[in-house]
């Protein structure tokens, strides 16, 4: 059986492009120009995977639409958002949705089919059997590689995958700085700026001080990068 | 060398940025100023007022001149041709005096004969002095204290009644025992009857009382009948310098036409009893005629009685010279007087005076003229009438005593082609500049007042004014920062007012609005742009990505790479333009964020960073650690950093050297950053800061010029400043940091 991924984008030459990559990866790709005609098909028939641009067309906020429609269809269906729009307010809509990731345009092709990879493997992870033995813990933090969930002194951490990558990555060698590059690397995403790391970095920070007010784990070392601090007990 | 020093400032006491030009202001006055000017204008409005007043008293001179003309001309109409008025026939008989200035007085009651001399004195009226000074009677020796005469004359219906003072050392009365008459102090009367029949009269004292009159021959000293007179009554009274007399003469005894003279003999020796002195009331007592002959004539002024004139003088004359009827004074009567009565005194009214005081020093006040006007004044009537009664011409002129202003008129009185005789007519002009005084106090003191009150609401209009142009700037002026950035997009002082300003108001706060929305228009059209190029450059991306998968061949085109080359750069270009377009936000919405930081620390670790990063430069923090404590948010601090060290690798040269470093400046910390690239372009230098502007001219190397704006963006935020000069040798750039240190508590 083939995975059926879902394309909504209304711009038809990046939208082939993705198909075209996709495709050539071994995927069934669906693509729909605009929100109504996903809807349609989507009533249908649910995808495997989908991915949405947040504005469609005249429909400024037509991929949230569609992923809340999704998403209550499904609570375990991967969704990423591929979008032009880089704001804190558009990635907290997105989170609040529970869609799986979010990347921002301009995407790598590479690294787009890398991550749908992992995406569909952690959704067939999560659909079969939670595996326990994947679970690390580095002090209060749990995280599963297999189903990309993460627990901070018992509590579930809602992070996309880019976060979760990033997590992952820093509480690999705890106490060693991870620097930029390094950073950059694991985001996948191609060039990535520093600022854009900071950012990753205050976001995540933010989620687990929503949990923990006294959360300190991920120390700043300016002009390097960023490196997680042993539990000291 | 300005141009290698720039500070911005996120404050706004910052310099004028120096890129604006200012025109050249002129010199020039205040708005209060000049509309104090302009009311100072108002001045020449008295001075017109006076103008006008000035030739208004010409204009009423010449009108009341004319007026009076007139009314002399009608005077000597009614008067013309009715010869019975002048008759000498006509009225009360003649009665001798040589220069009694008026007319007779006229007296309602008869004085008694025995009534006390003040009576006489008072009822006489002025009376006229006679002295022995050049007269042949007296010589050289006369002295005045010896003899000298006051004396004057009334009238009632029936009777003359003639006073005399007489100053005399020694009074000698007649001694009975003597025959001669001519050996005492005596009066001698002298009547000339209309015949031409001459009457001697003594008029002896034998003691205090009644004096003894006989009718004497030509040499006095013969009585021609040695019966004392009936008629003529007469008394004497001595008193401390000489002695009285009063004497009454029926008109009837005197008949129509007579003429008078009297002679006061004064004799000083009891023993010799010589003749010491005569005085005559004859003017020319060597042509031994009698006086100058005054004449009333009853009806002539009751004719002119109506066309009595208010502070004029009508006077009718003959063609001898002779007043034959009198109206009118030229001096106000006590009712119409001038003074005014200063009875209350209070404060307001003391203030008041003291503001007519003021206001008489500096216009005369012509009431007080009135001092100036003569009691007589016939010699010059005289010389007026010489021309009209001798040239038969109408005069006017107006005479000027002091400050006094008399016009007099005069026209002779024709009948039956002769010249009988004229009248003269004289009025005061200063009841006229009176008025005209009265008008101009008027005029002034409502002047003072407007003048006041329109100064005081200028000057309340003008100061309301400039206090809201003053507020209207002050507002526009920080509208703006120094750099030009937007702070509010309206003004709101006065805004709701109706009148120009308040247009200008809501002009400049609508001007400020379209600027508002064409600034943040423009503040986010990196962003918007950003997003608008990352639609096509993915599609770019996506598609080489595309091709070099299918073609996997040409991995290594260099074409291929070019176009990858490319597709970076523009990203980079894009994610810098969003990431200083998201910054402003982010900054404001981090304040709360901001924690202490040990600034040193902060960078020296940051150094370290950035020498591993950069292998090709040296990058040296050239500072010891001491504590800096800054309040800020660390990541933005360090991406400051970032930028700075960013560009100083950019502008330095290769392999450079890059110095940081910290030293206390004041309340805050300097962080500087050297390089040895170039010296500032002086074009851009005072722009350094702003965004978009790079001195960059590699075109292979992305540069935006937005790394130094984003330094002052952070800077900003944390209340410090930034600044760029050349470093004193030829090469090097140092950029400098200046952040608030927290203040010790």
């Amino acid at each position: 059986m083939t995975t059926v991924i879902a394309v909504v984008e209304d711009d038809p030459d990046q939208r082939e492009n993705y198909s075209d990559v996709l495709t050539a990866h071994g995927y069934e790709v669906r693509t729909y120009p605009d929100r109504p005609t996903a809807e349609a098909a989507f009533n249908l028939e649910l995808p495997d995977l989908a991915m949405l641009d947040i504005m469609l067309g005249e429909d400024m906020n037509g991929g949230f639409d569609l992923c809340m429609q999704l998403r209550n269809m499904s609570s375990t269906l991967p969704i990423i958002f591929l979008t032009a729009r880089d704001s804190d307010a558009d990635r907290i809509s997105s989170q609040r949705m529970t869609a799986w990731d979010y990347i921002t345009k301009p995407v790598s092709l590479e690294f787009l089919v890398a991550r749908v990879h992992a995406l569909l493997k952690i959704a067939d992870q999560l659909q079969t059997a939670p595996a326990e033995s994947a679970t690390i813990s580095v002090g209060s933090l749990e995280l599963n590689e297999n189903s990309m969930l993460v627990h901070w002194k018992g509590q579930p951490v809602n992070l996309t995958l880019t976060e979760f990558w990033i997590i992952e990555s820093l509480t690999r060698n705890p106490g060693h700085v991870k620097t930029y590059d390094g950073l950059s690397d694991v985001t996948r995403q191609g060039l990535v700026e520093r600022n854009t790391i900071n950012g990753y970095i205050r976001r995540i920070r933010n989620k687990f001080r929503t949990l923990d007010d006294s959360f300190d784990r991920i120390q700043t070392v300016h002009g390097t990068g960023y490196k997680w601090e042993q539990d000291s007990t | 060398m300005s141009a290698n020093s720039v500070r911005a400032s996120g404050r706004l006491t910052g310099t004028k940025k120096s890129g604006a030009t200012v025109p050249t202001i002129r010199p020039g006055l205040k708005i209060r100023t000049k509309l104090l000017l302009l009311v100072s204008f108002l001045l020449v409005i008295p001075w017109m007022g006076y103008e006008s007043v000035r030739e208004m008293e010409k204009f009423l001179l010449e009108g009341q001149e004319q007026a009076l003309e007139l009314t002399t001309q009608g005077i000597s109409s009614i008067l013309g041709n009715r010869s019975e008025l002048f008759d000498s026939e006509i009225g009360v008989s003649e009665l001798a005096g040589a220069t009694l200035p008026n007319l007779i007085k006229e007296i309602d009651e008869p004085l008694a004969i025995d009534a006390p001399s003040e009576i006489w004195a008072q009822a006489v009226g002025e009376m006229v002095n006679f002295t022995g000074f050049g007269l042949y009677e007296c010589g050289p020796d006369y002295r005045p204290d010896s003899l000298a005469v006051r004396h004057a004359m009334s009238i009632d219906s029936t009777m003359i009644f003639a006073y005399f003072e007489i100053d005399d050392d020694i009074l000698v009365f007649r001694n009975p025992d003597l025959l001669s008459l001519d050996t005492n102090d005596q009066i001698r009367l002298t009547i000339q009857k209309k015949s031409g029949e001459i009457l001697r009269y003594l008029l002896t004292p034998e003691g205090p009382g009644r004096l003894s009159i006989y009718l004497m021959k030509s040499n006095w000293s013969e009585v021609v009948d040695g019966e004392a007179l009936r008629e003529i009554a007469g008394t004497i009274d001595p008193d401390e310098y000489g002695y009285a007399v009063k004497l009454r003469i029926p008109i009837a005894f005197l008949g129509t036409g007579s003429k008078l003279k009297f002679e006061i003999v004064d004799v000083d020796d009891d023993q010799t009893r010589e003749i010491r002195q005569i005085i005559s009331t004859e003017p020319d007592p060597f042509l031994h005629k009698f006086g100058s002959v005054r004449l009333v004539t009853p009806a002539l002024a009751k004719l002119i009685q109506p066309v009595y004139v208010s502070e004029a003088n009508i006077m009718v004359w003959d063609q001898f010279f002779r007043v034959r009827a009198q109206v009118g004074s030229v001096f106000p009567s006590i009712r119409e007087g001038f003074g005014r009565s200063s009875d209350e005194q209070s404060f307001l009214s003391s203030i008041e005076d003291r503001f007519f005081e003021f206001f008489e020093w500096i216009l005369r006040n012509p009431a007080r003229g009135m001092a100036d006007m003569p009691t007589d004044s016939s010699r010059e009537d005289r010389r007026l009438l010489n021309k009209v009664i001798g040239d038969g011409v109408a005069v006017s002129e107006r005479r000027r005593y002091g400050d006094a202003k008399l016009i007099v008129t005069a026209a002779p009185i024709w009948a039956a082609g002769q010249i009988q005789g004229a009248v003269l007519v004289k009025q005061s002009a200063n009841k006229l500049l009176t008025l005209q005084y009265e008008t101009l106090q008027r005029f002034t003191i409502l002047f003072l007042g407007v003048f006041v009150f329109l100064a005081f609401a200028i000057l309340v209009f003008s100061t309301r004014l400039t206090y809201r142009v003053g507020k209207l700037q002050r507002e526009t002026e920080q509208a703006a920062t120094a750099e030009g950035r937007l702070l509010k997009d309206r003004i709101r002082a006065g805004a709701r007012s109706s009148d120009e300003l308040g247009s200008l108001t809501r002009s400049i706060s609508a001007l400020l609005q379209n600027l508002g929305q064409y600034t943040r228009y423009l503040e986010k059209l990196p962003d918007t742009l950003a997003h608008e190029l990352h639609n096509p450059l993915n599609v770019v991306n996506s598609s080489l990505e595309n091709l070099q998968y299918n073609h996997q061949d040409l991995a290594d085109d260099k074409h291929l790479q070019r176009a990858r080359n490319g597709v970076g750069r523009l990203r980079s270009i894009i994610t810098s333009l969003t990431e200083a377009a998201s910054l402003k936000e982010a900054l404001t919405q981090e304040q709360e964020q901001a924690e202490p930081i040990n600034l040193p620390d902060l960078v020296r670790s940051c150094v370290e960073g950035y020498q591993a990063a950069n292998p090709d430069h040296r990058i040296i923090a050239n500072f010891k650690d001491f504590p800096a404590q800054v309040m800020g948010v660390p990541d933005r601090l360090a991406q400051m950093l970032d930028k700075l060290i960013d560009n100083a690798i950019q502008f330095g040269t290769p392999k450079g050297l890059i110095v940081v470093n910290i030293q206390p400046s004041g309340e805050g910390v300097d962080l500087a950053i050297l390089n040895d690239g170039p010296p500032l372009p002086p074009d851009i230098a005072d722009r350094l800061f702003d965004p978009m502007v790079s001195s960059a001219r590699d075109a292979r190397k992305t540069h935006l010029g937005l790394g130094l704006y984003i330094v002052r963006l952070v800077a900003e935020s944390h209340r410090g400043v930034v600044s760029a000069q050349n470093r004193g040798s030829d090469r090097g750039v140092e950029v400098t940091v200046t952040l608030p240190l927290i203040s010790n508590r």
